[in-house]
């Protein structure tokens, strides 16, 4: 059997069918997969995700693709992580108590503030379109925002935020009440995405089908 | 506030996208498919699907539609309407369904509403509430499409539901549904004003320029439109224009 | 006591329903084609595809001519309520064909707020009116002999709705009336009138009063004089006068649902906040506290209730499906009017046990038995064993 451009890592979470339309809008061919040998042998991996931390790297551990998705990392497999999936390839999460994460990228998992830089208040979770970003002297050629301009906005729904990213992997933020929010995280092979891309129109679009090209 | 959100609303009844008056009285409008596409390319933040006659049946019917849907929508799917237990949400969930809309299951069980935020988080989880004015700054909470009374609070009930576990309100006005008489601003804001999680306004848009009270003086987070979209009375890039020109953050697009 | 169900209103004795809608052959005056499609379906049909609405048009616009006044007198009586349907006729005679209505309404037993408000909105929006209302202690007794005898208590109500508009007609020298739609032809009934604007006002006691015109009732201690409003005149003056009963519902397709959004537009029409008891809709008929226990009489002697004539009527208007109709039927049909009961029964001056005692009386055995102690339908449209073949 042919493999898969890509592989959707298929845990019991979060909406996989949106996801596996985007990649598929492009005529890439997609398989869901949740045994540790298929992540071996994927070509490209997406880790989706949503809901809470702790449980869902305790059913990671259960189905034993920890490890399989470290070694598919260091073997320079591209791997994309969306919401909690980008949250999950961080060390840690505070969430709920502290939980260890895969570990691919360095950072942390905190709560996002309920206070805007103006002391107004804030919901949570933060939920809409919101602008990416370039932190400072970043330039998005070679990333998977490589085809978007400065300001398109993708769509955010979370309540927890990635922090303490080294500013080499800051790739996109955006900015909630006046506080930045990493966006886009990523170290080689291995992107993070905040927002989801498989509910961002046609921006997200572009975004995923940037992910397949690499 | 983070971004407003404008959303397109679609009631469904078995194959058709429908419309009432005070949720009386639905008018078969086209297909689903069809409408849901032409608001997606118009630049909706998002789509809510209601199946109206959910309760009725006993549930819901949506999937499919839903299935097809994400094949060409590539934005945030609420879907609602006869949800009463933690399978029909995954179901719909698993059918491309980003958001799941409780209400009548919710008020007879409230424990339904932390059952489903715990397996699939609250902002997955949203509280529909159909408010009907029953005396000065006091609503009652409907269900079964406006038909049946529960004799809730509609500002109790939905601290309630947001204590349990509600991520988002969608805030439906039967007095002002399908009357195009503009959003019921008192009853956003009270509500809006009550609990911390984002508020959609549904209900009474009878022009793109309703939208600024129903930010500015009900402090709503996001409106849902129907009536003004279906019988192509207006835009999504018309209401994005009016948000706009206020100066309110919306999304660009276009 | 119980009462011949079947002999008084000529019921066939083996309960079948419509293929096509939620309603069975029980509806008195009701037939059936061979393919089990009800009349008021095959009606439909026709209005869909074999009438020419156009030329309808033109016969209306012919019989508008003949009787438009234009000096200030009025031309057409439209009997009405503060409902969807007379509103709409009269909106469209006035706005649309230029006549100088003077609607008028037979007073509800026991109006209700929403029903009130409804007639004055529709009034305030542009129409000369006029309420007849009968002595209410003759119309109370009335409704507790009839409740009693004929199991409706409704019948003072139906005199005045058929009789007022032929006194109004007479007095103000009008002799077009023009009532909304033909229930008959609409609905399932005597099919005579199906290709006729018009209906023989000698029909009346036939088609509306159960066969018991307001006479009858001097039998039961009430006077002549005391019948008088409930009357209607006398045929020589009605025949003098020139008066003809023309139904709106022949000249413009009929979709009561339609006239609900109509009147939401032009006559201030607002439905009620909450569903009608026995049925799931919040627009039709929403003048009379007492209305509930005629809908509710006829689901105990038919098997039909408010939510089966509702249902039936959108589903020939495509606005549901039978299996939506069905599940609303079977929702909604049987709920007793709790809200207004002991205002009901006040209305009448009858207790609880008598009610119970006369509802029991029409429970024919053809259509209910008691299962587990309760009484229960032994045929239903959404019952396996009566899907039709």
């Amino acid at each position: 059997m042919a493999k898969a451009d890509v592989s959707i890592i298929d845990y019991g979470v979060g909406n996989l069918l949106s996801v596996q339309r985007g990649l598929e809008h492009f005529g890439a061919s997609v398989e869901l997969i949740s045994e540790p040998k298929s992540v071996e042998e994927a070509n490209r991996v997406v880790l989706p995700g949503v809901g809470a931390f702790g449980n869902a790297m305790k059913t990671l551990k259960r189905l034993r693709l920890i490890e399989p998705i470290q070694e598919l990392a260091e073997r320079g497999t591209p791997v994309l992580g969306v919401c909690l999936g980008m949250q999950l390839l961080l060390d840690k999460s505070e969430e709920h108590g502290l939980h260890d994460g895969i570990g691919l990228l360095t950072g942390s998992v905190k709560a996002i503030s309920n206070l805007g830089s103006n002391n107004e208040s804030l919901r949570v979770p933060h939920i809409g379109w919101s602008p990416l970003y370039k932190p400072d002297s970043c330039s998005w050629a070679g990333t998977i925002l490589e085809d978007l301009e400065e300001g398109s906005a993708v769509y955010f729904v979370h309540s927890f935020a990635a922090t303490d990213v080294p500013s080499g992997n800051r790739i996109a933020d955006t900015r909630y009440g006046g506080n930045e929010i990493c966006a886009v995280i990523g170290h080689e092979n291995v992107t993070g995405c905040q927002f989801h891309p498989e509910k961002s129109g046609e921006i997200g679009l572009k975004i995923l089908h940037r992910f397949m090209l690499q | 506030m983070g971004n407003l959100r404008i959303i397109a609303r679609l009631d469904i009844k078995g194959p058709n996208l429908i419309k009432g008056i005070h949720l009386e009285g639905l008018r078969v409008i086209g297909p689903p498919s069809e409408y849901a596409l032409r608001y997606y390319k118009q630049g909706a933040d998002e789509l809510i699907y209601m199946d109206c006659v959910a309760s009725l049946y006993g549930r819901n019917h949506l999937a499919d539609i839903v299935r097809t849907a994400t094949k060409d929508i590539f934005v945030p799917i609420t879907v609602g309407g006869g949800i009463r237990s933690v399978e029909d949400a995954l179901d719909l969930l698993r059918a491309g369904a980003d958001k799941v809309a409780v209400n009548t299951a919710a008020t007879s069980n409230p424990e339904l509403l932390s059952e489903l935020a715990e397996r699939f988080g609250s902002q997955c989880l949203v509280l529909s509430i159909e408010a009907k004015q029953v005396g000065v700054d006091k609503w009652e909470a409907y269900i079964e499409n406006g038909r049946e009374r529960t004799g809730l609070d509609v500002i109790e009930w939905v601290e309630r539901g947001v204590e349990l576990g509600a991520g988002e309100i969608l805030l439906t006005s039967v007095d002002r549904e399908g009357t195009r008489q503009g959003f019921d601003y008192n009853l956003i804001r009270l509500v809006s004003d009550a609990i911390s999680v984002p508020v959609i306004a549904s209900g009474g848009m009878g022009r793109p320029e309703d939208i600024v009270p129903a930010v500015c003086q009900g402090h709503a987070d996001a409106v849902a439109i129907a009536d003004l979209l279906h019988y192509k009375r207006a835009t999504i890039g018309e209401v994005r224009e009016v948000a706009k020109r206020e100066g309110f953050t919306v999304r660009t697009y276009g | 006591m119980k009462r011949d169900v079947i002999g008084q209103y000529k019921l066939p004795v083996e309960v079948r329903f419509c293929s096509r809608c939620t309603v069975s052959n029980q509806r008195p005056r009701i037939s059936f084609d061979e393919n089990g499609v009800c009349s008021a379906c095959n009606f439909s049909d026709s209005k869909k595809n074999g009438i020419n609405w156009e030329s309808r048009h033109k016969e209306l616009e012919v019989l508008c001519d003949k009787h438009r006044k234009n000096n200030g007198e009025y031309d057409v009586i439209v009997p009405c309520s503060g409902g969807k349907d007379g509103s709409y006729v009269a909106h469209q005679l006035k706005y649309e064909y230029g006549m100088n209505p003077l609607t008028v309404t037979w007073a509800p037993l026991k109006a209700t707020q929403i029903g009130r408000q409804n007639l004055d909105a529709f009034i305030a929006s542009g129409f000369d009116h006029v309420l007849g209302t009968p002595n209410t202690e003759i119309a109370r007794k009335l409704a507790n002999l009839s409740f009693r005898h004929l199991g409706d208590p409704f019948q003072p109500f139906i005199y005045g709705q058929s009789n007022f508009p032929l006194h109004m007609a007479v007095k103000y020298k009008v002799p077009l009336i023009m009532y909304g739609e033909n229930g008959e032809v609409e609905y399932g009934g005597d099919m005579k009138n199906a290709y006729r604007p018009t209906r023989d006002i000698q029909d009346h006691d036939k088609h509306y009063f159960s066969g018991m015109p307001p006479e009858f009732w001097q039998e039961h201690g009430i006077s002549l004089k005391d019948l008088y409003p409930f009357m209607a005149p006398g045929f020589k003056e009605i025949k003098s006068n020139k008066t003809e009963i023309h139904f709106y519902s022949y000249y413009k397709y009929w979709d009561p649902q339609e006239n609900f959004y109509y009147c939401k537009e032009n006559t201030g029409f607002t439905p009620n906040p909450e569903r009608s008891q026995g049925t799931y809709s919040k627009y039709a008929s929403l003048d009379d506290e007492i209305d509930g226990f005629h809908y509710y009489l006829a689901y105990i002697k038919f098997g039909l209730g408010r939510a089966t004539s509702d249902s039936a009527h959108e589903i020939r208007d495509e606005k549901i499906t039978r299996a939506e109709g069905a599940a609303l039927v079977k929702r909604y049909d049987h709920e007793f009017p709790s809200r207004y009961y002991d205002i009901f029964l006040e209305y009448c001056d009858i207790t609880d046990a008598e009610v119970h005692d006369v509802i029991d009386s029409w429970r024919s055995d053809h259509l209910w038995h008691k299962v587990d102690g309760e009484w229960t339908l032994k045929h239903a449209v959404w019952y396996e064993s009566d899907q039709p073949k």
